[in-house]
């Protein structure tokens, strides 16, 4: 049979094939998870007995069945959840399953080429495209504040959430979710993963502290910047206080104005919740306040919204 | 080291329009009656065309067009279930396709569409396999790809980086392709050949 394939020289099947190799690699990591009706979701292998997925594919805490790449099934445990990066962290007993080679992702460029990997079944998966974008200093719908994540150019096909994102080797970039940012396909670098699931595998829950008040950016009058010196930066107004939360046992009132945080500058509430996640758990925060023309500090202790979730 | 990485995207590049000119040379354009039109792929060199049985409407005139000559043609063979069609168009010749066994694809494997999506003629589409679905018997049954098709790729080919045969494409499923694998393919044309020729 004569043939004119080689129109297409060997760049473009070496190419192929290096893909198919990185898929492969990359599969012997990739696990399929039963735990919601229809079709499995995917997890990665990513330390010994400790497998990553996305939190919400997965419905239930006790007993999930999982598939192994060599086709085992074993049964996992919950050991936490992170609402706020819909990550989840289960542990296996004794499964046989290569842990997941890691790339360094802090190299990856809008337009570099990467493959996503799934195990919505028995057998792997994959797309292929590029990122999209790179998302700096990005908070999360539900909150978490994540310094880089990377938006997708492929298709997260129903039960790859919660599968890898490869390089062209098959080494993990990061982590694929659908729903972390409503449908857009998004994926968290490794690195974020990894500091998620330290503290899930600590304490079941990522810390997130709170000391219950809701604010807005405010322009300071002159007068007051004036006789107390400050830089002219907005401050945040409180504009409610939770009963019995640290704000309130702290003596914090409505109408307070907040300036610094343990002498951080607040412009903006997000500069307060980037102030309360870097105190230490059971630590306080010193605030530095406006009450009625004068300049208060007080001194609360943040509680911790991640127990209890 | 810039250097050379753009010198291989060049050469993919170049390799993958080589591809699309193989391609254009070994496919028609399908049209039976007043309905929307297809892809078909010349099979064996000359005179037989292969494509979905669902771009072909019973009954109704038949013509496929190759180099921008719409010629007659008319309908050999169906094979509802595997949604093929075989055709004899005399005039028509164009480059065989070797055809790749679906045994060995891989999933991440490169693959190109080509067909003629929503009318415009002889659009390439570039995606990797996705995963080779099995029947009871385990022998596959249909090809599934994560590349972009459309109305009127219907019929056309799914081929590896090297320009063999994969599959014909035939539909898309949650945003997939769907192929039929090129071993379904030959088996339909080989026992359609023989059973006319008894």
């Amino acid at each position: 049979m004569s043939t004119k394939s080689d129109t297409s020289s060997s760049t473009l099947a070496e190419l192929s094939s290096q893909l198919a190799a990185a898929v492969a690699t990359a599969g012997n990591s990739v696990v399929a998870i039963h735990a919601r009706r229809r079709i499995p979701s995917s997890g990665i292998v990513w330390r010994d007995g400790v497998i990553v997925s996305a939190s919400h594919t997965v419905r239930r805490d006790d007993e999930i069945p999982v598939t192994l790449p060599n086709g085992d099934s074993v049964v996992a445990t919950a050991a936490g959840r992170d609402p706020a990066t819909d990550l989840i962290a289960l542990r296996v007993e004794g499964a046989k399953a290569h842990v997941a080679p890691r790339a360094d992702s802090s190299s990856l460029r809008v337009g570099s080429l990467v493959l996503a990997v799934g195990r919505p079944g028995r057998n792997v998966s994959a797309s292929f495209g590029i990122i999209s974008a790179v998302g700096e200093g990005w908070r999360s719908w539900q909150g978490a504040r994540i310094d880089r994540v990377f938006r997708l150019d492929l298709s997260v096909y129903d039960g790859f959430s919660g599968g890898p994102l490869v390089d062209a080797s098959g080494a993990v970039l990061g982590l694929n979710n659908s729903a972390l940012a409503r449908g857009t396909p998004m994926a968290l670098p490794a690195k974020a993963v990894d500091r998620v699931l330290d503290e899930l595998l600590e304490r079941g829950h990522v810390r997130r502290p709170f000391i219950g008040v809701a604010v807005q950016p405010v322009a300071l009058s002159a007068s007051v910047v004036k006789r107390h010196k400050l830089p002219s930066d907005p401050g945040l107004l409180i504009v409610s206080i939770a009963d019995s939360s640290p704000a309130d046992k702290a003596g914090l009132l409505l109408g307070d104005v907040l300036l610094e945080a343990n002498e951080q500058a607040l412009g903006r509430p997000d500069d307060l919740l980037d102030a309360l996640s870097s105190v230490p758990s059971g630590g306080a925060v010193t605030l530095k306040v406006l009450r009625g023309g004068t300049i208060k500090a007080v001194s609360v202790t943040p509680a911790d919204r991640g127990e209890g979730e | 080291m810039i250097t050379s990485m753009l010198g291989s995207a060049r050469g993919v590049s170049s390799n993958v329009s080589g591809l699309a000119e193989l391609l254009r040379q070994a496919v028609v354009e399908v049209r039976s009656g007043e309905s929307g039109s297809g892809t078909g792929i010349i099979w064996g060199g000359s005179g037989l065309v292969v494509t979905n049985a669902h771009c072909v409407r019973r009954g109704a005139p038949l013509q496929v067009d190759a180099g921008g000559k719409w010629r007659e043609a008319h309908a050999l063979a169906y094979h509802p279930q595997h949604d093929l069609a075989l055709l004899a168009a005399p005039s028509v010749s164009g480059p065989m396709l070797e055809l790749r066994d679906p045994e060995s694809l891989r999933a991440g494997e490169l693959v190109f569409a080509h067909g003629h999506p929503l009318g415009i003629r002889d659009a390439l589409a570039m995606g990797v396999l996705h995963a080779v679905t099995r029947d009871r018997a385990k022998s596959p049954r249909w090809i599934v790809a994560d590349v972009r098709l459309a109305p009127g790729n219907s019929g056309g080919p799914l081929v590896d980086a090297q320009g063999r045969l994969v599959g014909i494409n035939s539909m898309v499923v949650n945003g997939l392709g769907v192929a039929v694998p090129a071993s379904l393919v030959q088996r339909f044309v080989e026992s359609a050949l023989s059973q006319r020729a008894a």
